[in-house]
This record gives C-alpha cells, sequence and structure tokens, in this order.
C-alpha cells in the first residue's frame, strides 16, 4: 500500500474542506472497503481524513421520520429500538449484509459508498472502466454471472454491492450531504447512478462532499416487511439478487407496496411500476407474480447471467410472500 | 500554523521537512542512477521513516502502549509484527474470514481492515488477553472441552467472536449462534463443536 | 500402583488445545527472529510467454528496501541443474519450476521477483513498484477444450500395472450393450484447498551451509529433502520446524516457489525472511483440486445387479509436472460389476500445477460413481441403498483378494437409522416443508488404509515423565493427542506425564501427513518404542534388581516415582537410581508395515446420508442433517475423530454446494480471488453432523487396528448431497456446485 498522509477531522467543514481542495484526498470511515482497496491497490488516495471523530452517529426522530447520521454503524442501526419499531425492512436488510464483525465497523454513508465487487475491477491488471476509463469492460464478455440485468451500459455492468441500499431506496430516503457549496439533499434512487459513459462515478456526489445523514420519512411499512437475499451459502456472502418488500395491508388488499431490488444493477434498483401494479390487488400469489413480471421488464441478460431472469423474478415472489405473512 | 484548523494532523513537523527534501529527491533522480543511489537510499530512508510513523496510544489487553507507528500500518499487522500479539491470525486480510477478530472497545471488529493510527486512544482485547492469568475465560474452556478446533489457527477469531456472540445477546439459539459467527470461518469445519462450546458457555450462565 | 484408565477410544481433550485456545500456538510466520525481513512475491500478469525485462529500480529505491531479487540477479541455487528433470516423479519432489532461473512464465501470477524489506508495509509497496515487460504466447487454461489433447500419464505408459493406467475386468465398454443403463458426464471443477492460515514461511540461514526453515507443511522430511537438494547441503544441515500447521488439506504437501523464494532471499540479504502469501496467491501456486471431466455409463439387471460399468476421466494438470490422482480407484473396488473399465487422462494447462486436496481423486470420482449408483437406482425403481446391498461385494473385486476388514453394511445400518432413511420417498420431490422441498441420499466413500514405516523415539525422565518425539506432523486432526493416548496405554501411565512432541525434522524420521495414513504409521512405532523403553527400563532395573531381569516384558510397570513389576509390586527401583548412570533412558525404534498389504485389500469405508431442503423459488440448498459413519478401524480418540468427520462433511458440503474457482481464460486468471468470491461453507451452512462409528479393528493394518479417517470423511459426501437434491427435485446436477442458478 502507498503511503498516505493521515488527519483527524474534528469539525465537518475541515473535512470537508480538505477533501475538497484535494483531489487524492478521501475520507475514511469504517474502512471496510476503502482499506481492502487500498491493500489491492485499486484505490491509492495520497491523504485520508478520518472522521469518525465528527459528531454524526445519531440516530433520532426527526420530522416524522428517522434520521440516521452517516456514523451509525451497521449494527448500531440495525439493533436500534427506534429503527425496528418504525423501519424494520432496514434493520432486515441491514442484517443480511456482511458479518457482525463487519456491522460493528460499517457506517450508514460508507455503507451507501462500496464500490463494486466486480472480479475485473478488484484486478489491476484486467480490463475495467470503472477502475480505469478507457480500459475496456472485462465482464461485459468475461465471466459476468454476478453481473447487472437492469441499467447496463456497454462500459460498464457492474453491479452495486450494499444490502442496505436497497432498503432505504425502497423507502424514499433522503440523503443529507455537506458541502464547500453548502448542504443539500438528494433523494436516496438518485444518490447511486447508472454507469453509461462513466461509470467510474458511483454516485452523484460531488468532490469533498460528506454525507452527514441519511432521513427516512415515517409510513406505513412497520410490520408486512421482508429482506429476501438469495446468496451461495447461508450467510457472509453477496447477493446473487435480493429484494426489499413491503406492503401495507387492509386485510387482504394491498394498500400500499415497496418493492426494490439489490445484485441487479449498478444502483440499488427501485421497482415503481411494480409496485404500482399491486396497489389495490389482493395479496396473493397472482398478485406477486404479476408484479414480478412485471418488474422484469426491459431486463437483459449477459452469457453467465441469465439465470437472473428467472432468480429475479422469483426472489421478488418470495420476498412478497413473506412480507404479506409477516 | 496549520492550514486546516479543524483538523488534527498526528504527523510531526518532519513531514514538511520531507515535503522540502523530496524535491532534491526529484533532483536527484536525473542524474545517472548508480551515482546517486547509495545516497538517495539513505537520505530516504532517514526522511522517509520521519515521514511515514505517527504516534499512537493504545491499550492493549490491560497494556497502555505509546508507540509510532505508519498510518499505514493496519491494527493487525501492528499487533502481529510489532506488538507481537501473534495470537490474532491473519487469514484472508481483507475482512473475509474472521481471523483476525479482536474488541475495540469491548465490540468485535476485523483488524485488518482499519489502520493503527484510527484507534487512537481505544482499548484492545486480543485473545491473550482474555484468561485471566493461568485461569482461561469460560469460552476458551468449553472450545477445549467440546473440541470446538483442530488446526488451531481459526480459533482466536472464533473465541473472540464468540464472547462477543453471547455478550450481544446473539446466542439465543444453535440457528441464532450459526448466523452470528457466520463471520469466523473455519475450514476445518468444526462448526458444530463450535456451537455447542457456546451454548454450553450461554448455558452455564457463566460471566463472560 | 493405580489402575491405569484405557485411553485408547477415550475423548481425550487435545494436548495442545491450551495452546491452540490462548493463541500461544506458533505458526510458521510466527517466531521472532533478530533482524527478521519481510518478503512479497511479485507475480507474472501474463499465462504464457516470456519475461523481456524487468523495471526493479523504483522498488530498489523505495524506503526500507533490502533488496529485489528476479532471474537477472538471483543467485545461483545449486540443485536447479539436476531437479525436476524427470516430469513423472512424484510431485513433492521440489523445483520443478526452478524459480527466478529464467524468463520462461508457465502460468499467470508466477513469481517473477521477490521483494525484501525491513517491513512488512514497505515490502509490501516496493512490490508494487517492480514493472514487467513480457513476450505473451497463447495460452490454455480451459480443460474443456482441451479435451481432445488428453494424454495417458507416463507412469502409467512406463508401467501398465500403474493404478493410473487403463483397467479392463470382463468386456470393455460392456454397459453399452446393456438392455437397463445409463450414461452420464460428470464435472468437478477447480477447488482450492484455502485452510486458514496463509501459505507462510521463515527462512534462516543459520550458517552459510545451514539453514532453518519455520515452514507450512505436511513432510518436515519432505521439505527439508526439497530444499537440501535444491541447495545441494547434506540433508543434516537443513532444520525444518512445523510445531503448528494452520490447516492444509493438502496444499503442504509439495514444495511451492514461495518457500524457494524466501530462502533465497534470505541468503540475499542475509537476514532471517518471512513471508506469507497473499489470500489471492493462494488460488495460483499452491495447487487445487483439479477441474475434472468424468463420464460414467452402467448397466444393470431389471433386478438391480450391476452388469458393466465404465468410468472415464481426463483430469487437469500442469505444463511443467504430471499431477495425478486415484480418481477411478473407489469405481474398480465398490461393486461387484462383472464388467468393468477405466480410463484416467491428463490435459496439461497453463496453470500452477495441482495437487491432492482432500479426499483428492477419489472425492473426485465418488461424485460420479455414486451419483450414478442413484441415477441406476431411480430408473430401476429401488431404493439406492437396497441397491447398494445388491451390488455389495465381500473380497475386492479389482484385486480379487479378501478384505482385510470391511464393515460397510454396519455403516449403512448405524446411518439408516440415525438420519431416517425410511422416511425418503422414492418418487423425487414428494416431501415438502413449506416453501422447503425436502429430500434425503447416500453417498459411500472408500480410501486405502496406508501405512508406511515410522520412528519415533521414548526417554524416561528422572521425574517419571516420558518424553517422545516424532518428525510427523499435525495439521489439525490431533496427531499429538492420539499418540500420547496410544503411548499412555502402552506404557501404564496417565496422559498428563507423557509429552509428545512432533513437527521437527530432526525429530526420529516419519512419512508426510497425508492420505490418512498417520496414524496408521505413526501409531505402531509410538506403540512399539513404548514397549522397547519398557524393557529397556526393564533391563536397566535387573542390573539393580534381580526380579527384573527376569521379569516378562509386559510385567513391568511404571509408577509414579519408581519402576516396578505388575506380578511383583515389591520388587522396586527409583527412576532416580535407574537413570543414575545414563541421566534418561530412551530409545528409538521403527516400525515397518509387513506383507500384509499384499495379501489382502485393506481400505476404511464410509457412508454419508443428506436430508436437504431446496427452496422451491430461490433454488437455494441447505443441508439440514448430515449423518457420517465410518469403518475407520480403532478408534483412538472419539472426540477428534468425530471432529474429523464432521469436518470432512463440511468439506463435502462446500464441494457440492458452493466451491468453485473460476478462470477468465482470455486473460489465463482467476476472477474468484479471495473469500469472498470463492465460497467455502461458514456457521450458517453447517448443521449437526452426526457421527458413528463402527469401532472394529482392522489387525492387518497394524497391531492397534486403524485404518484412518480423514479422507473418507469427504469422499462421498457430496454425491450424498446431489443425490438428496435430486430426491427433493428431480433435478440432477451432474456438475458441481449446486448453486441456486441451477435449480430455479
Amino acid at each position: 500500500m502507498n503511503q498516505f498522509q493521515y488527519v483527524r477531522a474534528t469539525k465537518s467543514q475541515g473535512a470537508i474542506d480538505a477533501v475538497a481542495k484535494d483531489p487524492q484526498a478521501k475520507f475514511i470511515a469504517g474502512g471496510t472497503n476503502l482499506v481492502d482497496l487500498m491493500k489491492r491497490g485499486i484505490m491509492t488516495p495520497q491523504k485520508l481524513v478520518d472522521i469518525n471523530r465528527l459528531p454524526l452517529a445519531k440516530i433520532e426522530r426527526q420530522d416524522n421520520g428517522l434520521r440516521l447520521g452517516a456514523l451509525a454503524l451497521n449494527s448500531t442501526v440495525a439493533n436500534d429500538a427506534l429503527v425496528r419499531q418504525h423501519q424494520p425492512l432496514l434493520a432486515l436488510a441491514l442484517n443480511a449484509g456482511a458479518s457482525p464483525q463487519l456491522r460493528n465497523m460499517a457506517t450508514v454513508g460508507g455503507n451507501m459508498l462500496q464500490r463494486t465487487r466486480c472480479s475485473y475491477f478488484y484486478d489491476l491488471t484486467m480490463p475495467c472502466n470503472k477502475r480505469e476509463p478507457g480500459t475496456g469492460c472485462g465482464a461485459l464478455e468475461g465471466i459476468n454471472r454476478m453481473h447487472a440485468i437492469f441499467g447496463a451500459s456497454d462500459k460498464c455492468i457492474a453491479v452495486h454491492p450494499s444490502d442496505m441500499s436497497v432498503a432505504l431506496v425502497a423507502l424514499d430516503a433522503t440523503v443529507l450531504v455537506s458541502g464547500s457549496k453548502g448542504d443539500r439533499r438528494i433523494a436516496f434512487a438518485d444518490f447511486h447512478r447508472l454507469p453509461g459513459d462513466t461509470p467510474e462515478k458511483d454516485t452523484n456526489l460531488e468532490a469533498g462532499e460528506l454525507i452527514t445523514a441519511v432521513d427516512i420519512p415515517d409510513g406505513p411499512f412497520t410490520k408486512h416487511v421482508h429482506y429476501q437475499k438469495v446468496r451461495e451459502r447461508a450467510s457472509y456472502a453477496f447477493a446473487l439478487v435480493s429484494t426489499a418488500a413491503a406492503l401495507d395491508l387492509d386485510g387482504n388488499t394491498i394498500k400500499a407496496a415497496r418493492l426494490a431490488m439489490g445484485g441487479v444493477a449498478h444502483k440499488p434498483w427501485r421497482l415503481t411500476a411494480a409496485e404500482q401494479s399491486l396497489v389495490g390487488q389482493p395479496a396473493t400469489e397472482a398478485s406477486f407474480r404479476r408484479a414480478a413480471e412485471v418488474a422484469m421488464q426491459g431486463a437483459k441478460a449477459f452469457k453467465h447471467n441469465a439465470y437472473k431472469l428467472k432468480l429475479g423474478p422469483n426472489t421478488i415472489v418470495q420476498a412478497l410472500r413473506t412480507a404479506a405473512a409477516a | 500554523m496549520n492550514a486546516e484548523p479543524e483538523l488534527e494532523s498526528p504527523h510531526d513537523d518532519s513531514r514538511r521537512t520531507f515535503l522540502k527534501q523530496s524535491s532534491v529527491l526529484t533532483a536527484m533522480a536525473l542524474v545517472p542512477s548508480p551515482v546517486v543511489t547509495a545516497a538517495a537510499a539513505e537520505l530516504d530512508e532517514k526522511v522517509a521513516a520521519a515521514f511515514e510513523k505517527v504516534p499512537l496510544s493504545l491499550k492493549v489487553n490491560g497494556t497502555k502502549h505509546k508507540l509510532k507507528v505508519e498510518p499505514r500500518t493496519t491494527l493487525l499487522d501492528l499487533l502481529r509484527e510489532q506488538l507481537h500479539l501473534t495470537g490474532t491470525k491473519k487469514g484472508c486480510d481483507y475482512g473475509q474470514c474472521g481471523a483476525c477478530t479482536v474488541h475495540v472497545d469491548g465490540q468485535r471488529v476485523n483488524s485488518c481492515l482499519s489502520f493503527a493510527v484510527m484507534h487512537d486512544g481505544q482499548e484492545i482485547t486480543t485473545i491473550e488477553g482474555l484468561a485471566k492469568g493461568d485461569e482461561l475465560h469460560p469460552m476458551q474452556e468449553a472450545f477445549v472441552k467440546h473440541d470446538g478446533f483442530q488446526c488451531g489457527y481459526c480459533t482466536p477469531g472464533q473465541i473472540m467472536s464468540a464472547v462477543a456472540c453471547v455478550r450481544e445477546g446473539h446466542a439465543g439459539s444453535e440457528g441464532e449462534i450459526r448466523e452470528y459467527m457466520s463471520g469466523n470461518i473455519c475450514r476445518c469445519g468444526a462448526y458444530s463443536n463450535i456451537v455447542a462450546a457456546i451454548q454450553d458457555v450461554k448455558q452455564g450462565g457463566q460471566k463472560v | 500402583m493405580k489402575a491405569q484408565q484405557k485411553q485408547i477410544g477415550a475423548p481425550m481433550n487435545r494436548v495442545d488445545g491450551h495452546l491452540k485456545v490462548t493463541g500461544a500456538a506458533k505458526y510458521s510466520a510466527e517466531y521472532e527472529l533478530p533482524g527478521l525481513a519481510y518478503a512479497v512475491l511479485v507475480g507474472s500478469t501474463i499465462t504464457k510467454g516470456r519475461l523481456t525485462s524487468i523495471d526493479a529500480k523504483a522498488a530498489e529505491r523505495a524506503p526500507g528496501v533490502l533488496a529485489v531479487i528476479t532471474h537477472y540477479n538471483s543467485p545461483k541455487v545449486p540443485g536447479y541443474d539436476t531437479a525436476g528433470k524427470d516430469p513423472s516423479q512424484p510431485a513433492t519432489v521440489g523445483g520443478p519450476i526452478k524459480l527466478f532461473n529464467d524468463d520462461k512464465i508457465r502460468f499467470n501470477d508466477q513469481p517473477i521477483a521477490v521483494v525484501v524489506a525491513d517491513t512488512l508495509e514497505r515490502a509490501r509497496y516496493a512490490a508494487r513498484l517492480v514493472k514487467a515487460q513480457y513476450a505473451k504466447e497463447a495460452h490454455q487454461t480451459n480443460l474443456e477444450d482441451n479435451k481432445p489433447q488428453a494424454f495417458l500419464p507416463t507412469s502409467a505408459k512406463k508401467n501398465p500395472k500403474s493404478p493410473m493406467a487403463d483397467y479392463q475386468r470382463g468386456q470393455a465398454d460392456a454397459y453399452k450393450t446393456g438392455a437397463i443403463k445409463i450414461e452420464g458426464e460428470y464435472v468437478i471443477p477447480t477447488e482450492v484447498h484455502h485452510p486458514m492460515e496463509l501459505q507462510s514461511i521463515t527462512a534462516h540461514w543459520e550458517a552459510p551451509d545451514r539453514l532453518t526453515l519455520y515452514d507450512k507443511t505436511q513432510g518436515t522430511l519432505a521439505t527439508r529433502r526439497d530444499f537440501a537438494k535444491e541447495w545441494g547441503l547434506p540433508e543434516a544441515n537443513v532444520k525444518v520446524i512445523a510445531t503448528f500447521v494452520g490447516g492444509a488439506f493438502g496444499n503442504a504437501l509439495h514444495s511451492w516457489p514461495h518457500e524457494s523464494a524466501a530462502i533465497i532471499a534470505a541468503k540475499v540479504v542475509n537476514r532471517p525472511v518471512k513471508l506469507m502469501l497473499t489470500r489471492e496467491q493462494m488460488f495460483t501456486m499452491v495447487g487445487y483440486r483439479p477441474y475434472t471431466w468424468q463420464k460414467l455409463g452402467m448397466s444393470a439387471t431389471p433386478d438391480g445387479k450391476i452388469t458393466a460399468i465404465t468410468h472415464e476421466s481426463i483430469g487437469q494438470t500442469s505444463t511443467y509436472e504430471e499431477f495425478t490422482e486415484s480418481t477411478l480407484a473407489q469405481t474398480r473396488m465398490m461393486y461387484a460389476s462383472p464388467n468393468l473399465t477405466t480410463r484416467y487422462r491428463l490435459a496439461a494447462l497453463d496453470i500452477g500445477s495441482p495437487i491432492w486436496m482432500r479426499g483428492p481423486g477419489e472425492a473426485t470420482g465418488a461424485f460420479a460413481l455414486e451419483s450414478a449408483m442413484d441415477e441406476m437406482a431411480h430408473l430401476l425403481n429401488l431404493d439406492p441403498l437396497e441397491f447398494r446391498l445388491r451390488n455389495y461385494t465381500d473380497t475386492d473385486p479389482e484385486k480379487n483378494r479378501p478384505w482385510s476388514t470391511k464393515f460397510l453394511k454396519e455403516c449403512y445400518k448405524l446411518g439408516a437409522d440415525r438420519i431416517g432413511w425410511n422416511k425418503r420417498k422414492l418418487k423425487p420431490g414428494s416431501i415438502r416443508d413449506g416453501e422447503w422441498l425436502v429430500g434425503y441420499g447416500m453417498g459411500v466413500g472408500t480410501f486405502g488404509a496406508h501405512r508406511g514405516g515410522a520412528h519415533a523415539s521414548a526417554q524416561l525422565r528422572p521425574d517419571g515423565t516420558v518424553l517422545m518425539q516424532c518428525a510427523t506432523t499435525d495439521i489439525g486432526p490431533g496427531t499429538g493427542t492420539a499418540m500420547t493416548q496410544i503411548a499412555a496405554d502402552t506404557l501404564g501411565i496417565a496422559p498428563e506425564k507423557i509429552t509428545f512432541e512432533l513437527g521437527h525434522s530432526d525429530y526420529p524420521q516419519a512419512g508426510t501427513q497425508g492420505g490418512s495414513s498417520t496414524v496408521n504409521s505413526v501409531g505402531p512405532a509410538v506403540q512399539q518404542a513404548c514397549l522397547a523403553l519398557k524393557d529397556k527400563l526393564r533391563e536397566l532395573a535387573g542390573a539393580q534388581n534381580p526380579a527384573f531381569a527376569s521379569a516378562k516384558k509386559d510385567d513391568v510397570a511404571l509408577g509414579d516415582k519408581h519402576l516396578s513389576l505388575s506380578s511383583n509390586t515389591a520388587a522396586r527401583v527409583p527412576y532416580a537410581d535407574l537413570l543414575k548412570q545414563a541421566g534418561a533412558a530412551s530409545v528409538t525404534v521403527e516400525a515397518k508395515p509387513g506383507n500384509e498389504g499384499q495379501q489382502y485389500s485393506m481400505y476404511s469405508f464410509s457412508v454419508h446420508f443428506a436430508e436437504v431442503r431446496v427452496h422451491e423459488l430461490t433454488g437455494e440448498v441447505r443441508v439440514s442433517k448430515l449423518v457420517s459413519c465410518a469403518d475407520a478401524g480403532t478408534i483412538i480418540n472419539e472426540k477428534t475423530a468425530a471432529n474429523q468427520m464432521k469436518g470432512g462433511a463440511v468439506g463435502g458440503i462446500g464441494m457440492a454446494l458452493m466451491e468453485h474457482a473460476r478462470i477468465d481464460d482470455r486473460f489465463g486468471r482467476y476472477v474468484t480471488k479471495d473469500l469472498a468470491d470463492y465460497h467455502v461453507p461458514v456457521h450458517a451452512d453447517a448443521p449437526n453432523i452426526e457421527v458413528a462409528f463402527v469401532n472394529q479393528p482392522d489387525l492387518k493394518v497394524n497391531a492397534l487396528g486403524t485404518k484412518g479417517i480423514g479422507e473418507i470423511a469427504t469422499i462421498g459426501v457430496a454425491p450424498a448431497i446431489a443425490n438428496a437434491v435430486f430426491n427433493a427435485t428431480g433435478k440432477r446436477v451432474r456438475e458441481l456446485p449446486i448453486t441456486p442458478d441451477k435449480l430455479v
């Protein structure tokens, strides 16, 4: 690993300025992804601004919603009484990710900023437009069984690995950021990007912008929720496909629904059309299957990930079934 | 004078010295290499040593350490290579196996995935700090009794994780233990014995 | 004197348990040596071709760097001139790569340089600065593409009786004309051992001609031999220490390039050098279970008698070593088929050499054979257990010899009862548990009860304790514990009084820990050393007390502080007196197998029963119950033996459901690079595993009656799970692993 300068931020503004003015600087919080990437030479910041001591770890009620401080640990959020009461889907998604040790290190902000686990991104000797723009996409014609079926471009077919983000996009969360130009709010669905021609950019954050919190509005999704994650072993693995499902039921009739998928796109993939198809319908297998069909419209597979065209809808049905029965 | 008043730089002033001297190094690089290699190497050595290291205070297994470490040194490598606490194991170095599990301020974490400097002022417990003198921790006793290991390499991480699993209240059932111990891989496959050991400790009600 | 408890068979706690649970057990990267330097390897980024240049300047100038060694500046390694000339020689002979000797690239990530620095961080950083230029050549990394070029191994060409040679009894390929027949192709992908301890070595030249290696090896003597040869040194000048080995599963049965690199580096910098591989490097340069294609055809009579089997296989090897394994061995001897044909071939690819991985070829072959057994039983509408019983054989049909012992039927019974085999339905997809489809399957395993010669020493000290030593290693099964139990019973003293030291090449010689042979081989040596010690003590005592001189050998009793006779407890000689002159009494003995191996077919047997649940929508498979039963002869330690069986079963779960190392053939590089891409089972994948032993001694193998456990613990598990998946779903997966994409 290259040497770097290490500074500890005591105030947000100092941290923001330090990163904004230095393109070689990065924030570090939990470090669970950045340290990994630095060890492998995939990211080589010359300066790290440690933000762990900034007062951004609170979880609190705020304006008919929950506010999660960007530095709140994944384990803290998953176990938090307010989160479990108001947003149980988030707790389920968090606990489906990584391991207890990693959840004790990873933060809300860092989880959102995880980089793809694409094997070509992870190998310095292979082509990857995300890691090194212009070198091509190794996965496009390569071993792409873990890759996207939605929103991919011919420059990049990688997927975003976060579970937490799949729940947050379903729950209409908002990301609060601070930058040198001031504070702004970004709808969670607009936070991550599709690869297009610039896959090197994972998100719409600007240089030096610091995630300070995530707001989740209260909603009716406090009971009938489920996070279904399908992986190649029973735990501690990235998703082949996952689905966050939340239902608001009146008897057996669906009043409102939220659906999003992970492991299928460059960003957590919200399924609004499928949600719409569920509204007013009975919570039955047939409704779920129809929603899953709607959800898969426009999906496109590559050589090794055609199974996702079947596993995807099945996972949606299973998530909805379990949510309805919860 | 600090250009970044809201940042603490643990680096000492030698950083600026380094920055000045690095231009000397650049200039030297233009001279035919055999001429300068020896000189540069020596200069590099001194300058780099000063530049690389920052002060760090840690409490490890109850002992306070005042150290100077490179920021790029992970907590795991600090423990193993500098403090010679080799009970904490390196199994993957990427947070994918759990062999490096230690407690930081009482919470289990993967020591391979954080830089030691990030833990300034914190308290680290490793496997070497679990027993009270000659008296094994109940989890260590249970691992011996239930044969919760074979080669022994993942064992320190399993035990540190198991203690945390019980403390966190995640040892309520076999299934819960399995899920909350899944961050610790045992390639020898002693899993069911490890689960038995954890259940024994949990049911024994001893303080862990 | 207190009567001693019988230790053999008892579930004794491990003798090294305390060291392992306190972090005090030292593995090969954990020795503090003065002036220790760190080495990091730089790997080739091409798969085949030549190095045209290496730019090491930046690395050499980086802070703390002591040396950058490449083939341009490596010291001459004297043994390179003679080593590795014959590709058919056993893989454990070192040096086939001849590291840093030439510009040839044989596989991706082949080490092209080693960087040595004063700290790990500096060495790692500088390694990234080394840049190489190559002349690339077209490479081959795909076995399927290379099946047409598959060849008969050299060992089989030279010797038609080699187990790798084509085999036939009855008519060749007779299954093809059978009325009831099946035929299928089976694939085991590349699997990687991935012990939790990364391969590590600390190399120390204590003098220009004296080398000490703290090394992860399964054979201290094999490693000593290899590196003595590589450096042209007398073996006595090389010391190999492997007190603790953090798992290996076969990957420390071979000497590898990183070991050569550390030794060269230590020579160059004249300091002890430590080298620990990265997890990525564990894929590329320390072996793996080779990708293997198999085809199996079988015919049977309507009443379930097998009439013919043909089993063919093509396994992967490298271009510079011929790696072979016994993929087809189980097929030749397990069932009484009158017509049987096997053909074993290799395909050489531009990938590092494979090495035996737990259960080695037998586990690969058993996947095909035991899957086919299930397929035929299904076709015949027979219970698969009943089908196996109808084809049970009481003599070895391959060698026409009696079995030394075979209690496989007893295993079937034990296992079927415990899994609840009677719940199984003949028709697949018949049992449901909510959204989960439930199925049951079985698979049989067998492995030769191998025994080699071994030495052990025993020494009585004046305090009445006994020190035993042997160069054998313990990669996890609990060798030291089992040997202590054998010694305790033989000497008639408490195990606490015995210290068994192993993992050091200076100790009395024993073979490599592999092929389930350690207890079979070292156990008798320990037993005989203890008997010899008793006799020696009797002799010594005889000089002081005539009662001992005339006593029978086994009459000698070791008390707390004195030697006595069981028949005459009044006869006593204190140890202090006994050892006054000599200081200590010690013996070293060698125990060798007799010719029983020529008269009998000696095998361990196992059967595994799996209950699985397959999710109807997601295709996820969970093994909800596993029962493993073994006929492994005498069980020395019920606790550690059961643990070993459970571990083998977990390995089988990995093989069946998740393990798959994938290469992108365009680059010849693995896309599975770490434990996030290459999945091995975690806690949540492992059910409660029930183990049952027949525990009947096989006295043809040795006087203890042991047959070996390590391999049969894994062999047959993967097909048991695959068969259970078929029983649950009606889907037959012939290409492992059974991941959700194959079932949705």
